[in-house]
């Protein structure tokens, strides 16, 4: 474990160094991210502008959900940004030979290559937003309430995780599987809101099938309301770890079926 | 040492028309055939040996390479090295061998090459102490210190070789691939490449496949040979008996005298052999004549070309192993006829 660490660190350490080889492109990468943040809620204005309650929760509400459902995205953002890559070009171009022939778990290797500092922008952001509305929403504070509420977070963006690796081992059997990535992890905008706002087919899709909701929705409803813990962060974490367990099955499968790329 | 037995690999590939049509026909209907990579592949290398795996392009070389590596899984068929399967126990089978494809790289693309060095000691675990010995060995073997601050996007491609094959090398592998280490590279790099493997292999007896196209690169290094063509072998034994077998060639070259008047018919005459032992071609008084020294000997065929013309600069050339090759990668594709 703690040469995991070690290694982790190392290879991190090296992505800072290449981020600050190319320091225009980091720039545009974190302005660009300021911009998209900006846009999101702006739209959350615009909703409450016109109507003063969605689903029975109050503005401030609302801000706090999105504002919590920042940090496991962003989480995973900052850890695990590389499978993107994977997803896009690293299998399809044969490039993943690489990881195969080194002395380290090829999927440990491949995530601790990228240490994606743009991530900073989310957690950033969804911190600022729950310390704004933090005065104007009555949160249920508890030691118990609190401990339960932070154990949710790194099970929130292990969900993040898991649907990230299951979507890019896919590109082991179909070569490029970058967009199926975008696609499905695209439906985390559902667990910026209540589930409550959607029809039930759509609850369903985002509690138990891609479950985003648990990565946003549901752990930030404990600490609003206190209610159900068992369900909000107890679901969390299994789900999480159910998905974790098969998006490994998945990669490993996946491994066996690598077809590498014509050299 | 290397033990590979029946490794057959196969690559399911959609067959697909000519044409967007043909693209969109693939789509919805995909027609899919099974392609064996490689067949039926079986050698085996003792420790300390240089094996030269040679091939046409696309025979297979590279597929069976991954399979020895660990990247791919063979489709059935074993292999062992070091008594370890390599897709059983991957992570520590990896650490015995060093791998280097010479398309790719697997060096910090944006990053001074000291970075990668340093990262794979950790990730090999390689202790400071033989860290720092194996570095100076490195660096005289390659000589990579006038580069090794430079960010390796800015090497050139020798350069980058070298810098590869010292990355592979950094944990003291017992095998080491190389997949066309001097492909485009120009003739002193290569040189240079071939001089540093030799040493490694000398110093360290560290077992070496190698695959090729560069006929040089069998000729200094490799003990044996194992060629394969279309997924299957093809040969396997040491350049010297291919030579003793296809090798009976000469060529002779020489100028003719133009007042002589000599016609590839003159020269022929009083000589007594068959054709398919010797042919003659002529360009105004030059004249390339290739013959088997087993039906005619090389004596002879000089005594005789005296004989019947003056010459001016007269030379007997060995069998060309290139024409070697060429001749066996053509009897392949003749074969499959």
């Amino acid at each position: 474990m703690r040469r995991f660490f070690r290694i982790y660190r190392i290879l991190a350490a090296q992505n800072l160094k290449r981020v600050m080889e190319y320091k225009a492109d980091f720039l545009t990468g974190a302005v660009s991210f300021l911009i998209d943040q900006a846009v999101g809620i702006a739209f959350i204005f615009i909703i409450f502008s016109q109507i003063p309650q969605l689903s029975g929760f109050t503005f401030e509400q609302i801000v706090f959900i999105y504002g919590f459902s920042q940090i496991p995205k962003g989480l995973d953002h900052l850890l695990a940004d590389n499978l993107w890559c994977v997803g896009y070009f690293i299998v399809r171009k044969g490039d993943f030979d690489k990881y195969l022939t080194r002395p380290i778990n090829p999927l440990f290797h491949v995530i601790a290559e990228t240490f994606q500092v743009d991530a900073i922008g989310e957690l950033v952001v969804g911190i600022s937003l729950m310390i704004y509305v933090s005065g104007s929403v009555n949160l249920y504070i508890t030691p118990l309430s609190v401990i339960l509420f932070l154990i949710a977070i790194p099970f929130a963006a292990l969900i993040y995780t898991a649907i990230k690796i299951a979507t890019a081992a896919l590109a082991f059997w179909i070569k490029s599987s970058g967009f199926v990535i975008q696609m499905v992890y695209g439906m985390n905008e559902f667990a910026k809101y209540p589930t409550t706002i959607y029809s039930l087919p759509v609850r369903l899709l985002v509690t138990y099938i891609i479950p985003f909701a648990f990565a946003g929705y549901y752990p930030a409803l404990y600490i609003l309301t206190g209610n159900d813990p068992l369900f909000n962060i107890g679901g969390t974490v299994l789900i999480s770890l159910i998905f974790m367990a098969i998006a490994t099955f998945i990669w490993h499968k996946g491994l066996s079926a690598y077809e590498s790329a014509g050299s | 040492m290397i033990y590979a037995e029946h490794l057959r690999k196969e690559f399911k590939k959609i067959v697909k028309e000519p044409g967007l049509k043909g693209s969109f026909k693939a789509l919805f209907r995909p027609q899919k055939e099974i392609i064996a990579a490689a067949d039926d592949i079986s050698f085996h290398v003792p420790k300390g040996e240089i094996l030269g795996f040679i091939g046409p392009n696309g025979a297979g070389k590279s597929t069976v390479i991954k399979m020895l590596t660990g990247i791919l899984t063979p489709t059935s068929g074993e292999c062992r090295i070091n008594g370890k399967v390599p897709q059983d126990d991957r992570k520590n089978y990896v650490k015995e061998i060093g791998v280097v494809f010479g398309q790719r790289t697997q060096l910090w693309w944006d990053l001074p090459l000291t970075e990668t060095y340093s990262v794979l000691k950790e990730i090999y675990e390689v202790s400071d102490e033989d860290f720092k010995t194996r570095m100076a060995f490195l660096n005289e073997v390659l000589e990579l210190e006038s580069f090794i601050r430079s960010p390796v996007r800015t090497l050139s491609l020798g350069q980058r070789m070298r810098a590869d094959i010292a990355a592979s090398m950094l944990h003291r592998p017992k095998v080491l691939f190389l997949d066309e280490p001097t492909i485009g590279l120009d003739v002193v790099v290569k040189d240079n490449i071939r001089q540093a493997i030799m040493k490694i292999n000398k110093e360290e007896q560290t077992t070496v496949i190698l695959t090729t196209h560069d006929i040089s690169d069998i000729e200094l290094l490799c003990d044996r040979i194992v060629m394969i063509d279309k997924g299957r072998n093809v040969y396997d034994g040491s350049l010297r008996e291919l030579k003793a077998k296809y090798g009976q060639t000469r060529e002779m070259h020489f100028e003719a005298d133009p007042n002589a008047g000599l016609t590839p018919e003159k020269l022929l005459k009083g000589l007594g052999a068959s054709d398919e032992h010797i042919t003659v071609e002529c360009d105004r008084n030059l004249f390339k004549v290739r013959f088997n020294s087993a039906e005619i000997p090389v004596a002879k065929m000089l005594n005789h070309t005296l004989s019947v013309t003056a010459v001016r600069d007269i030379s007997v050339k060995d069998a060309d192993i290139e024409e070697i090759i060429r001749c066996l990668y053509k009897e392949g594709a003749d074969g499959d006829e």
